[in-house]
């Protein structure tokens, strides 16, 4: 599925990655943790292709396919998908045109005719509600207005309708109460599948409560300092970050 | 003055009912005794009307549309008004008008609806207009008398309709509409101007005074679709009584030169305004919106949002002024203007104005000049959207949080509908272009 | 606040207002091409020189005076004023300070100018120009060290003609504006500063202006060159006496910084605003611009808190691709004062910058307006603009008003302009009464709040006696 081979990476000349290298398989899932400044969330913007974030050595393959050398809405169509930890405000573009824009998209690139617009308000409706968001929501402009926890369940219901082989969950469990952390985790779950792999990148134990990973790997320093199953997130919750930044040093 | 507008006056003497001639001649003395504006007039700095020089002949009655099909028109339910290069069409327009509405034609005014008329005509653009109001003024031939009775709500938009079609030589309409709200009365009035087609070299000078009695409740549409080598000068003129709630919406598709000047004054305590608009100039096309907001009372709100896009060599001149006067305390009035070029000969002038004399009020203005919003972008690609299809929904959605305001579901779903087609036709709208 | 309370404290005095009697050797009033002629013989100046002054002079005839600006005076009679002026007792010049006359040097001191180095102001030099002429610079020697010119422009022609023909007039063309062709012809004196290519200048430097004599105009002139990866901080205070007529101030300033060059112009403007009644006052009509070229950086920051009429726009013209020009400004007037100032930036270069930062405080009967222009010329890609306006308003007879002219070329290029007009509001008040503040200090404290974000840029001796004078400024117009 992703095969990261030491990749490096830098932001506005700051080398955030040095030499990351994880592989994901069909149908697993991976927690990536790690302490603030550990380059947690440039590991996603740099897999989603976001601009200002320079790829300085290394490679990404996904799917058989060199990942780096594709633009962002190639990567998307290709089946990656991250949810963003701050979802971007637009203004004046309904939710419901945008999810339609993104599906026709992904229709299109599998060969796919586009679906009738009463078939995808229908669609959209469904999976609104098994977000927990009221279908209002669709007609609102995207992510405008909408709360912390209305903007990771309307991620969510991006996710549900565009149906990724991968997808980055960029803390999403962040600043979310205990019942729409339930609302994200019931969704994650309720699209595992042998084909669908999940990387998700959080700061605390608690998500995975809910979502079991199969593997656990701690970022530092922009790399992987530690990986092993789900006991390692546990011993984190329980020694802290310093304990293995200490030991990693 | 120019030469060409000797004619076209003539001819406009001629026609006008005998109870208008003096207002013409008084129009006339005016117009004659202003000087055209250059470059160095603060008010035209931007816009030049070299484009008038032209010669109109005064436009013939009786032009006929080629095919009904050739226009777009918004099927509003409500009473609809049609006007061909300035001359009423029975044929395109309803008969019935609804409830509380009344609706007077100059020519056809009766003695006592002249008198009634003459007694409000000129008091919101009499003062505030430009020299353009003058040449109205003087070439005052037909016009339309609206009145709202006091206390009705009327729920259907009156719809007035002015195309232009081709004379085959460069013509010119003075159009004139006279709106009077009673008291605790609310209706919706649209104003569309539309060329049938392109080059019919029509020079539309069309002034509107709206006139809001106390509580009075109006909701104002003008949209302005002429293009190609259509001409529009003109302007929006609203007074405001107390208590009363103006809510005017511009549309402003370029054509080689258009000049709309909005005006809208608080008079009564408590009234309330809000100005919104959008303006698409493309091609070589300029358009020029001067608005002055008018706070001559305390504790009245106004709220104005203008914004644009402008395409290939296209121009476009904003000027947004909200003029605060001495003890019109509690005054709460706020502007935005937002432009987005998308090629590097286009150009955009904007200048937001706060004068103001009173010291407890809450004034802010804000004008952007931009680009789309990188973050934005990318979000939507991450979702598998192109690039492209990015920059369009984009574009898109920065004028359609303007069209949002517009409070007619039917017409906002004609303008959404319209806006989008136009958008989609012409990428020069959605992305940068070299 | 009452409107006894109100009153009273608006009548507060002018405590830079006193006229010194040192004797004067004056022009009669009046302009033509012999006066011209006479001022450039008295200065000694080069054929080219008065060839320049000719030029501009005939060029100012056919000039008409500027209407636009929103304020409002009584004509000027331009032929009533005296186009020269130099205190007598510098007829043989002084050759150190002792030689300058007591009494000059007694009205330096009355304004809190320090001409003795050592005193007060240490590590400022000063080129004091009192009306026309410069009498005393100091720091002459450390500056001459570091290779750094500061001297009167009179004397720059004499001594450094190359460099003065080279730049004079190629920021603010002599036909630029009435005014700056006023100047142009006229010119007394003012500063020349020279930074040689990747010199820091060793200190702050700094002009006090002052207007003595009774209808005499002042045209100064001051050209800053910063060569290639110079820095130089100028400094310049303005302070007149007390008259009943309307005095007209037209000085020019050019800034030239060169590739990498940063130069920081900082004023303080304290002239005479007239009485509480409007009587009397300076005309303070001044064209400052500078040019940036590649990578440079031009920085204006004034407070301005006298004048009875303030029109100027300290612009920048950033020529150079990656250029950076800033404006910060706290306007303030009080009484009858008005004020029409801003700026301009001109961007002409790729990824230039700029910001605008304008404070203005309306008081009394006063009128203030912001007027600025940003201008993205179509090769600057990826320029910037940011601005924020901010107007005060203290009473309810006073008027404040912002006109930005935003004009974009440019597609790539960013234009944010903010503007907000507001009074001090009750609560603040409130809450400053509460802990124990009289209302006049709370609204001081309030304002200089208001205005920190412009002080925070004048260097340190600067934002002291700023902070000072808006709050003599404000006195008793607490309503």
């Amino acid at each position: 599925m992703l095969k990261i081979d030491n990749l490096h990476a830098s932001v506005e000349g700051q080398d955030i990655l040095n030499g990351l290298s994880l592989s994901v398989k069909p149908g697993e899932v991976h927690a990536i943790m790690g302490p603030n400044g550990s380059g947690k969330s440039t590991l996603g913007h740099v897999l989603a292709g976001r601009p200002g974030y320079t790829v300085t050595a290394g490679t990404v393959e996904f799917l058989g396919q060199d990942l780096l050398a594709l633009d962002t809405e190639e990567r998307a169509r290709l089946g990656l998908f991250l949810a963003f930890q701050y979802p971007v405000e637009i203004p004046g573009v309904s939710n419901m045109e945008f999810m339609k824009a993104a599906v026709d998209a992904m229709r299109t690139q599998r060969g796919e005719e586009p679906l009738d617009a009463v078939s995808f308000m229908k669609l959209a409706r469904e999976t609104s509600k098994a977000v927990d968001l009221d279908p209002g929501f669709l007609k609102r402009g995207v992510n405008e207005g909408f709360s912390g926890g209305e903007k990771k369940r309307n991620e969510l219901m991006q996710m549900m309708l565009l149906q990724p082989r991968l997808a980055i969950m960029d803390e999403t469990d962040s600043g979310l109460d205990i019942d729409a952390l339930q609302v994200v985790a019931r969704g994650v779950n309720a699209m595992r599948s042998a084909q669908r792999s999940f990387v998700l990148v959080t700061h605390y134990q608690r998500l995975l409560n809910y979502i079991e990973p199969d593997h656990v790997h701690v970022l530092a320093g922009g790399r992987i300092a530690r990986s092993g199953d789900k006991s390692l997130a546990l011993e984190l919750e329980a020694k802290g970050y310093a304990w293995l930044e200490n030991e990693v040093a | 003055m120019f030469e060409f507008m000797q004619q076209s006056l003539d001819s406009a003497a001629q026609r006008a009912p005998a109870w208008l001639q003096d207002w013409l001649r008084d129009g006339r003395d005016r117009w004659e005794a202003s000087t055209m504006p250059t470059r160095k007039t603060e008010n035209w700095k931007y816009t030049s009307v070299q484009a008038l020089r032209e010669h109109f002949a005064p436009a013939a009655a009786g032009a006929r549309l080629l095919r009904e099909s050739d226009i777009d028109l918004p099927q509003l339910v409500g009473s609809r008004q049609v006007f061909i290069n300035g001359h009423h069409s029975a044929r395109l327009s309803d008969s019935e008008l609804p409830d509380g509405v009344s609706l007077v034609r100059f020519g056809e005014a009766s003695t006592a609806q002249a008198a009634h008329i003459r007694q409000y005509l000129g008091s919101a653009a009499g003062e505030a207009g430009t020299l353009f109001t003058a040449l109205n003024d003087a070439s005052l031939a037909e016009g339309v008398f609206v009145e709202i009775a006091a206390g009705h709500r009327v729920a259907q938009p009156l719809h007035l309709v002015w195309l232009t079609t081709n004379q085959g030589e460069a013509f010119s309409v003075n159009q004139r509409l006279l709106v009077l709200c009673g008291s605790d009365s609310s209706c919706a009035v649209v104003e569309q101007f539309a060329g049938v087609r392109d080059a019919n070299k029509a020079f539309t000078n069309g002034v509107s005074e709206l006139l809001l009695a106390r509580g009075a409740t109006l909701e104002h549409y003008r949209l302005h679709q002429e293009e190609g080598s259509d001409l529009h000068v003109g302007g929006v003129y609203a007074r405001l009584a107390e208590q009363s709630t103006f809510n005017s919406f511009h549309l402003g598709l370029g054509s080689e030169l258009k000049r709309i000047d909005v005006v809208v004054e608080h008079c009564g305590q408590g009234a309330h305004s809000e100005v919104n608009g959008v303006y698409l100039p493309r091609g070589s096309e300029h358009i020029d919106y001067h608005t002055c907001i008018e706070h001559r009372v305390p504790d009245c709100t106004s709220s104005e949002t203008f914004r644009g896009i402008i395409a290939d060599e296209a121009r476009a001149v904003f000027n947004g002024r909200i003029h605060i006067h001495r003890d019109a305390q509690k005054t709460r009035a706020e502007l935005s203007n937002k432009n987005l070029l998308t090629s590097t000969r286009a150009e955009v002038n904007t200048k937001p104005e706060l004068e103001i004399y009173a010291d407890d009020v809450q004034c802010a203005h804000g004008a952007t000049v931009a680009q789309l919003n990188e973050n934005a972008l990318h979000y939507l690609r991450t979702r598998g959207v192109s690039r492209t299809e990015a920059q369009s929904m984009l574009s898109f959605g920065f004028i359609n949080e303007v069209i949002d305001t517009v409070r007619n579901a039917a017409l906002r779903d004609y303008l959404r509908a319209m806006l989008a087609r136009r958008f989609a036709r012409d990428p020069a709208l959605t992305r940068p272009t070299a | 606040m009452s409107q006894a309370h109100i009153d009273s404290a608006i009548k507060k005095e002018y405590s830079a207002g006193f006229i010194s009697a040192i004797e004067s050797d004056t022009l009669p009033p009046g302009l033509d091409e012999n006066v011209i002629r006479f001022i450039s013989a008295r200065k000694n100046e080069p054929q080219w020189l008065l060839d320049w002054r000719l030029e501009a002079y005939r060029g100012w005839l056919e000039m008409s005076e500027p209407t636009w600006a929103h304020v409002h005076y009584p004509p000027i009679d331009l032929q009533a004023i005296s186009y020269y002026s130099s205190p007598k007792s510098i007829e043989d010049g002084p050759k150190s300070l002792e030689e300058v006359d007591p009494e000059l040097l007694a009205t330096y001191e009355k304004l809190g100018i320090p001409l003795h180095e050592q005193e007060m102001l240490a590590g400022v030099a000063v080129d004091a120009v009192f009306d026309s002429v410069s009498v005393a610079t100091t720091f002459r020697a450390k500056l001459a060290e570091a290779g750094v010119i500061f001297c009167p422009i009179s004397e720059a022609v004499r001594e450094y003609p190359e460099l003065v023909r080279k730049h004079l007039g190629t920021v603010v063309p002599r036909k630029d504006n009435y005014y700056a062709a006023l100047n142009s012809a006229v010119f007394s004196d003012g500063s020349f500063v020279y930074i040689p290519r990747g010199v820091r200048c060793p200190m702050e430097l700094s002009t006090y202006f002052r207007i003595n004599e009774a209808k005499t105009g002042q045209f100064e002139r001051t050209l800053i060159v910063a060569d290639e990866g110079s820095h130089v901080s100028y400094l310049e205070g303005c302070t007149a006496p007390m008259r009943d007529e309307n005095q007209l101030h037209a000085a020019v300033v050019e800034l030239v910084a060169l590739d990498g060059a940063q130069i920081k112009y900082s004023t303080v403007q304290n002239w005479y605003p007239g009485d509480a009644e409007g009587k009397g006052g300076i005309y303070n009509f001044v064209t400052k611009r500078g040019m940036a070229h590649r990578d440079a950086k031009i920085s204006w920051t004034q407070v301005e808190t006298g004048s009875a009429i303030t029109w100027k726009y300290p612009s920048c013209i950033l020529r150079g691709d990656n250029s950076v020009g800033e404006f910060y400004s706290v306007a303030l007037t009080n009484n009858y004062q008005q004020a029409d100032t801003g700026t301009k930036m001109i961007h002409l270069g790729k990824n230039t910058r700029s910001t605008i930062i304008s404070k203005g405080i309306s008081a009394g009967h006063s009128s203030n307006a912001y007027r600025g222009l940003v201008r993205m010329n179509p090769k600057a890609d990826g320029a910037r603009n940011y601005t924020q306006c901010d107007s005060l308003l203290i009473g309810d007879r006073c008027a404040a008003h912002t006109f930005p002219y935003i004009e974009s070329r440019n597609p790539s290029a960013v234009i944010e302009h903010e503007a907000t007009t507001s009074k001090v509001s009750d609560d603040q008040l409130y809450l400053c009464q509460q802990r124990g503040l009289d209302a006049e200090k709370a609204v001081s404290m309030i304002v200089n709040g208001f205005c920190k974000e412009v002080f925070k840029e004048l260097p340190m001796e600067f934002a002291v006696e700023a902070g000072k004078l808006l709050e003599v400024s404000l006195e008793g117009s607490v309503g």
